[in-house]
Parts: C-alpha cells; sequence; structure tokens
C-alpha cells in the first residue's frame, strides 16, 4: 500500500510518471495561469446560457469539460475565442484574461486577430472542400499575409506531423482535402489550426464524430500537443475526459460545477452531483 | 436508474457480506473449539476454502466491472476496497484454520490456562463485528475505535509474551505443561494478526467514504 | 413471456398480410409511375428536338464564308451575310455581361453574407424577384427613355444597358441561393483562423460558390443572347459594322426577325442560317466556360460534397 502515501500529492503518481511536463503539485503554487475566466456571464436572447464562469487554465495541460447536453460547455469554448458573438443574438460579459489582457477588451483586442492565438477544432470535421491538403493547412496563413512560401512550406509540414498526418499524407499534399476519411479530414482540421502556432487550442467534441481507432489517434495527438500549447477539450465521452485531461471541469445548467485534477476528480470528487454524473446516475 | 454497473456492485457487495458472515463464524468456532476442546477442524477448513474461492470471484467480479464499465468514484474506490476487504475476510478464515490446527497438533490442552487467550479472544471478536458493521454502514470512524483495540490486543500480547519469558527465568515449581504456553503463544499470535486484519478492513472503510487513506501506523 | 411471443407473432402475421397484399399492387403502380415519366421526358424533348432538327435542316443551307464575313446585300439577291448581326450580338451581349455580371454576383453576395432577414433585405428580394419577371419589352422602353432619348440616338450603351438589367436579377438570384448552400461550417472554421469577413468571402466561400454561380451567369447570358425586344428599342439595327459606343448596331435576333418578316425566300433561307449561328454561339459559349470553370477548380469534384 505504499504507493498510497504518494497519492497526497495532488498530481497522482501514475500522471507523475506519464506527464513529467504537467504542471506538478511543486510548482502549482506558482500562480502562473495561462488563460483565466472571471464571472463570465453568456446569453442567446433572452436565455442565460453561462453563469458566472470563473476558472484558471494552467500551460501546458490539458483541461477536459464535461457536462449532460445543454449545459453549456460548447457555449463556454465559444465564448473563449469570441466565436459565441457570431450567432445572432447571442451575447457574453465577464472577463477571459489570456497573459493578462482581457480579451474582450475591445479596445485593446481585436476580436478577428485574437483568433489566432486561441485556435479551434470542431466536432465535424471541416476542411475547405475545393482546397488540396496543403493548402488547407496553408490557408491561415496565406490569408493572412504570409507570402514566404518557403516558410509556409516549412509550417506546413510542421504542422502536419504535429497532427500525426503527415507520414500519410505526404506524397499526396495536392490531392483534395476532402478526399481524406474522417479521422484524417479532423487530423487535417487540427493541422489547420495548429499552423497558426496559436497557445491555446479549443477542440469541441473532436472526436465525436470518429471511430474508436480515429478517435485514439486523436488522444494520442493532444497528449503530444500539450508540449506547446494548453488544450481545452469538451467532451460528452467521460471516459476520454478521465484518459485525456489533467484537469476537469464538470457544468451543469450553466454554471460551473466543480474543478480540479482529473484523478481527484473521478476518483473523489468533491460535490455530490459531479460524483453523480460521472457515475452515470443522470445525464 | 438502475446501472449496469449496480447489477455488478450488488453482486460483489452480497458476496464480501457472505465472507463477513463465513469468516466470522469460522473465528467464533475455532476459538471455540479452544475453549471447549471440540474438534471441528474438518469444517473449518473447509469454511476457509470456501472463503478462498469467494476471495477469487471477488477479484474476478472486481476486474471485470472495471473492464466493462469503467467505474469511478466511490463505485470504484468500493471495488478496490473490496478486493482488499474480501482479502482480509479469507485471512480470518485462514488464521481460523490455522488455531483449529494448532489444537490438534498440541492434543488436549483442557488444563491450561486460558484466561490471556480468551481475554484476546473477546476483543478480537468484538473488532471483527465492529469491522463488519462498519462495511456495512460505510462508518469512517470504525477505523478509529479498531486500532484502539488493536492496540489494546497488542499490549495484551506483549504482556503475556512477557509473563511467558520471565516465567522460565523465574524457575517456578509450578511445572506445567509447555503445550500450554506454546499453544497459548501460538493462538495469540493468530488472534493478534486477525486483529490487524480487522484494522486494514476499517482502513478500507475510511477510504470508501472518504477518499483517503488513514496513514498505517 | 408467453402471451408477449405470441402477441408480436400476432402482429407480425397481420401486418406481413398486409403489406405483401400492397406490394404486388405496388409493383404495378411502380412501373405505371416510370411509364409516365418517360412519356413526359419524351413529350418534353420532342419540340426541342425538333426545333433544332428544323433550325439546322433549313439553316446549313445558308452557311457559307460570305454569310459569316460579309455585310447584307440585297434581299431579293440573297447576296451578302450578317457579319454584322454577329459582331453586334457578341458585343452588345458582351458588354451587357460586363455590367451585369459584377453587379448580380455583389448584389447576391451582400444579400447571403451581409444582410439579414431585416426590412430592406427582404425588400430588395422581392423586388428582385419581381424584376425576373418583367416583360423584355419593358426593358426596351427602359433602356429608350433613358440612354437613347439621352444620346439622342440609338446606341449599343443602350441595348447593353437594357439588357443588363434582365440579366442581372437572374445572377442575384443564383449567386444569393449558391452561397447560401455553402456550409456554415466552412466559415466558421475560416473564422477561427482569424481571418477577416470579406477574405472569406472572396476566398473561400466563393470559391464553393464559384461552380454554382458561374452555371447561372452563363444561363442568364445565353438568356438574353436571344431577347429580341429590348433590342428593337434600344439599338435600332443596321446593316454597318461596329462604329462607336454611341451608335446604332445590328444584332443576330433582330438580323433574323428582320429577315423573316421579308417576303423572299432567299432572305428565309438567310434567316434559318442566322438562327443556327445564333444557337450554335450560344451552345459554343456554354462549353467554353464550362471547360474554364473545371480546369480552374483543378480537379472533379463530386458536386454533392462541394
Amino acid at each position: 500500500m505504499s504507493s498510497e502515501e504518494s497519492f497526497n500529492v495532488d498530481n497522482s503518481s501514475l500522471f507523475k510518471s506519464l506527464n513529467d511536463n504537467t504542471y506538478g503539485s511543486s510548482s502549482a503554487t506558482i500562480k502562473h495561469y495561462k488563460l483565466s475566466i472571471r464571472n463570465l456571464d453568456a446569453w442567446f436572447g433572452a436565455k442565460q446560457a453561462l453563469k458566472k464562469i470563473n476558472l484558471d487554465i494552467m500551460p501546458n495541460t490539458a483541461t477536459a469539460i464535461i457536462g449532460p447536453s445543454g449545459c453549456g460547455k460548447t457555449t463556454l469554448i465559444r465564448c473563449l475565442n469570441r466565436m459565441h458573438e457570431m450567432t445572432p443574438g447571442a451575447g457574453a460579459r465577464g472577463q477571459v484574461i489570456l497573459d493578462g489582457i482581457d480579451i474582450y477588451d475591445n479596445k485593446r483586442v481585436d476580436p478577428v486577430i485574437i483568433k489566432r492565438r486561441i485556435g479551434m477544432v470542431f466536432q465535424k470535421p471541416n476542411p475547405f472542400p475545393t482546397m488540396s491538403i496543403y493548402d488547407n493547412v496553408a490557408a491561415g496563413l496565406k490569408l493572412n499575409g504570409v507570402k514566404n512560401k518557403g516558410l509556409i512550406s516549412e509550417i506546413v509540414k510542421e504542422s502536419l506531423e504535429a497532427a500525426v498526418l503527415w507520414d500519410e499524407v505526404k506524397n499526396e499534399l495536392d490531392k483534395p482535402g476532402m478526399g481524406l476519411s474522417g479521422g484524417q479530414q479532423q487530423r487535417l482540421c487540427i493541422a489547420r489550426a495548429l499552423a497558426m502556432q496559436p497557445e491555446i487550442l479549443l477542440m469541441d467534441e473532436p472526436t465525436s464524430a470518429l471511430d474508436p481507432i480515429a478517435s485514439s489517434k486523436i488522444e494520442e495527438l493532444v497528449y503530444n500537443l500539450k508540449k506547446d500549447l494548453a488544450i481545452i477539450i469538451v467532451t460528452h465521452n467521460m471516459q476520454q475526459a478521465a484518459r485525456v485531461s489533467d484537469y476537469a471541469a464538470f457544468m451543469y445548467l450553466g454554471e460551473l460545477i466543480e474543478y480540479g485534477p482529473t484523478n481527484q476528480i473521478f476518483k473523489n470528487p468533491k460535490k455530490e452531483l459531479t460524483e453523480r454524473y460521472i457515475s452515470g446516475k443522470f445525464g | 436508474m438502475t446501472r449496469l454497473l449496480d447489477l455488478g456492485i450488488d453482486r460483489i457487495h452480497n458476496i464480501i457480506m457472505d465472507m463477513a458472515k463465513l469468516s466470522e463464524s469460522s473465528v467464533l468456532t475455532a476459538i471455540e473449539s479452544y475453549e471447549e476442546g471440540t474438534g471441528l477442524k474438518r469444517q473449518i477448513f473447509d469454511w476457509s476454502e470456501k472463503l478462498r474461492t469467494l476471495q477469487e470471484e471477488v477479484a474476478d467480479l472486481a476486474i471485470e466491472l472495471i473492464a466493462r464499465y469503467q467505474p469511478v468514484a466511490t463505485d470504484l474506490r468500493f471495488i478496490r476496497s473490496c478486493m482488499e476487504i474480501s482479502y482480509g475476510f479469507s485471512r480470518f478464515g485462514r488464521y481460523a484454520y490455522d488455531i483449529v490446527d494448532v489444537l490438534e497438533t498440541m492434543g488436549s490442552i483442557s488444563d491450561c490456562d486460558k484466561s490471556t487467550v480468551l481475554e484476546m479472544a473477546g476483543t478480537v471478536r468484538e473488532m471483527i463485528q465492529l469491522s463488519i458493521h462498519s462495511l456495512r454502514l460505510r462508518d469512517k470512524d470504525a477505523a478509529q475505535k479498531l486500532y484502539q483495540m488493536d492496540d489494546t490486543v497488542d499490549t495484551l500480547y506483549r504482556k503475556y509474551l512477557r509473563e511467558i519469558i520471565t516465567l522460565k527465568t523465574n524457575q517456578d515449581n509450578k511445572f506445567t505443561d509447555p503445550r500450554c504456553y506454546i499453544s497459548a503463544l501460538l493462538i495469540l499470535r493468530y488472534l493478534e494478526r486477525i486483529s490487524d486484519h480487522a484494522c486494514y478492513i476499517g482502513d478500507s472503510v475510511h477510504y470508501i467514504a472518504t477518499g483517503v487513506s488513514s496513514p498505517r501506523r | 413471456m408467453q402471451q408477449k411471443e405470441s402477441r408480436q407473432e400476432n402482429y407480425r402475421e397481420k401486418i406481413q398480410d398486409i403489406m405483401s397484399r400492397q406490394s404486388s399492387k405496388k409493383k404495378l403502380i411502380d412501373r405505371i409511375m416510370s411509364a409516365v415519366a418517360i412519356v413526359c421526358v419524351i413529350s418534353a424533348l420532342i419540340p426541342l428536338a425538333s426545333i433544332l432538327i428544323e433550325v439546322v435542316k433549313n439553316g446549313i443551307s445558308a452557311i457559307s464564308i460570305e454569310f459569316l464575313t460579309q455585310p447584307p446585300g440585297s434581299f431579293f439577291l440573297g447576296h451578302g451575310g450578317i457579319a454584322p448581326a454577329i459582331q453586334g450580338t457578341l458585343i452588345v451581349v458582351g458588354l451587357a455581361s460586363l455590367i451585369g455580371a459584377p453587379v448580380g454576383v455583389l448584389a447576391g453576395i451582400y444579400l447571403s453574407e451581409y444582410a439579414g432577414n431585416g426590412i430592406f433585405p427582404s425588400m430588395v428580394r422581392f423586388f428582385n424577384d419581381v424584376l425576373t419577371g418583367v416583360p423584355s419589352i419593358v426593358m426596351g422602353i427602359v433602356g429608350y427613355v433613358t440612354i437613347v432619348l439621352l444620346l439622342g440616338s440609338f446606341s449599343v450603351l443602350a441595348g447593353a444597358l437594357a439588357l443588363s438589367i434582365i440579366m442581372i436579377p437572374i445572377v442575384v438570384r443564383v449567386t444569393e441561393e449558391t452561397f447560401k448552400i455553402v456550409p456554415n461550417s466552412i466559415r466558421e472554421a475560416a473564422h477561427s483562423l482569424g481571418i477577416p469577413k470579406w477574405k472569406i468571402t472572396l476566398f473561400i466561400t466563393m470559391k464553393s460558390a464559384k461552380n454554382g454561380i458561374l452555371t447561372g451567369i452563363v444561363l442568364a447570358i445565353s438568356r438574353i443572347t436571344g431577347e429580341t425586344a429590348p433590342l428593337i428599342m434600344t439599338i435600332l439595327g443596321t446593316s454597318l459594322f461596329f462604329t462607336s459606343f454611341t451608335g446604332p448596331i445590328d444584332a443576330l435576333p433582330l438580323r433574323i426577325w428582320r429577315l423573316a418578316s421579308q417576303p423572299y425566300e432567299s432572305a428565309h433561307s438567310q434567316g434559318w442560317g442566322a438562327a443556327l449561328v445564333l444557337i450554335l454561339i450560344v451552345l459554343i459559349l456554354s462549353v467554353v466556360l464550362r471547360l474554364l470553370v473545371q480546369r480552374k477548380a483543378g480537379f472533379k469534384i463530386n458536386r454533392a460534397t462541394f
């Protein structure tokens, strides 16, 4: 039973050995958050979808957001890169502080440009249909003014490697993006987002449309990406959340119920509601 | 809403409770055996075997539940603890058998002074009952009480040990059958181990309830 | 358990009975429907085929190098050709397209991407639909009243204007519809890369919509190439080649009409020839534009998946 002793630490010993670069307990005392959400409210018309969300995201971690349908998890991440307000009638109020600057402060932040620092991957893979694989990955760069062909080419290769797709497509970069399988298309979308060198990657149920093997490839990918980015994944698959994340946030009816290290949430949650949800007793 | 997992959890719970009853009976019967001199080795042996089988069943069922249903939180802690607790009960059965085995080996010891053993047996019986009770009620404070009782058991054991040693050196004229001392010592040892396992069961119950393991002493 | 099973069997028997009785009826109805559909197709194709055959049959004899390159001569003698008409059609239609296509596409983009469902956009859409139904002679009158009276002469400009007004509503409609079909997920993906809206519209959404829009433009061009009424009141028609944008010019539909109104057989023959040429021009136009689009796209994409 001696292994239990080390469980007193914030990160379980299991994850300590797997995630050497995870925010370990000793450095948790340094309050260096990558993204801080403060009192975030959000609406669709008159209906309030998010209620006073307060959450801190650490750098180089994967955070899972879980909760039953309609709890606001997708709304939350769409607020994090200012895509929520694009829906007609939708609005948000509060602060989302990225490295010290509130992205909702319109005097200092351009909602279009901020999306280059906070990338997003969607539930259904959506590569640009008229473009080749290469052009898909390069689209963000080219359309944002990057002209140096050599630089673009390097970044495309690196992004496809990070998305674990390079080996499969390196000889077919000019083939249409839509010709790939579902899992490959999703990895293509990830590469496209990575090409912008974002600091945070938001993933909205990235594997819910994929088969188990494709899903596990993407989970491994997330694990590797943590070296460079903070990743926030919305998922309704609890086991995926448990596998992939370092921190987990449980939401219910627009509120953040509990947030903590994943192994604590899944072994010993503090709130009754959290326990009932993750045990499958509702939702 | 009954989950598929609940069927499995209920089954493990039932097996554990069966083991509890069985192991309690084993220990009590073994002590009775010592007290009355009745030879029930065969029966206790069978019970011990049964407990071993049940423990295997619990372990198999536990990993099946984990593999199939990915339990989390309280369910997961319960399953893990059941694996430990079932081992504890199987140990009760084994020590009960060991006690009866000693009695058989020693032969008749009806003239021996059985007071110390019976005193410890009383405490141990209480501890077994307390541990089973705490398991049923998921009482996290039982562990505390059990450790206190364990202290008295340890104290009693050391006291008897010292007595025997000093007895020898005192060269008392009252020559008593060495079998008395040997059997008593062995049985005390087994009882002391039973009390340790009762404490471990209390610890497991504490873990199920709180998710934190109490520090072992 | 027993009761449940027999109930299921009971239902199964009943519905299978009903369905199998229906299926033989259904097969007959299926065949009848197929036959009716085929008959409809044939009856739709017959007029089309017969027109084409008539035109080719009657017109092919008039085609010659002289016919295609010479200005009209004496009707009676059947000399000369329709070269100015060909030139005129190309110029007027070309100019009309240059005006109509961009305006139509941009208006369509506005309606689809930038306007919502407010009062103003709804009104624009409504009036757009109304315009598509306005008789083309009215467009001719508009051209007459605005440009002809203004400039004091029948002119290419007037004709191009009248034709472009016919073209614009069609292009607007097609553009808006095509843009709307492009799935929103593509725009969202582009947004998430930090690309500004106008770039998304022009470089990403447009790429998916391009095929549809070009098809629409080709259809609109084919339509205006054949319009006669508006040309009557705007370009007048002459026997001379193109002189200036502010002067009159000939066009094929006008020429065909003129030739057909003559009492001479030779003129009629030339008329058929002109009709054949007109049809060929439209055909070539469609094919060329189609090829250009395919090549630009680079690879054949299944239309359904955009």
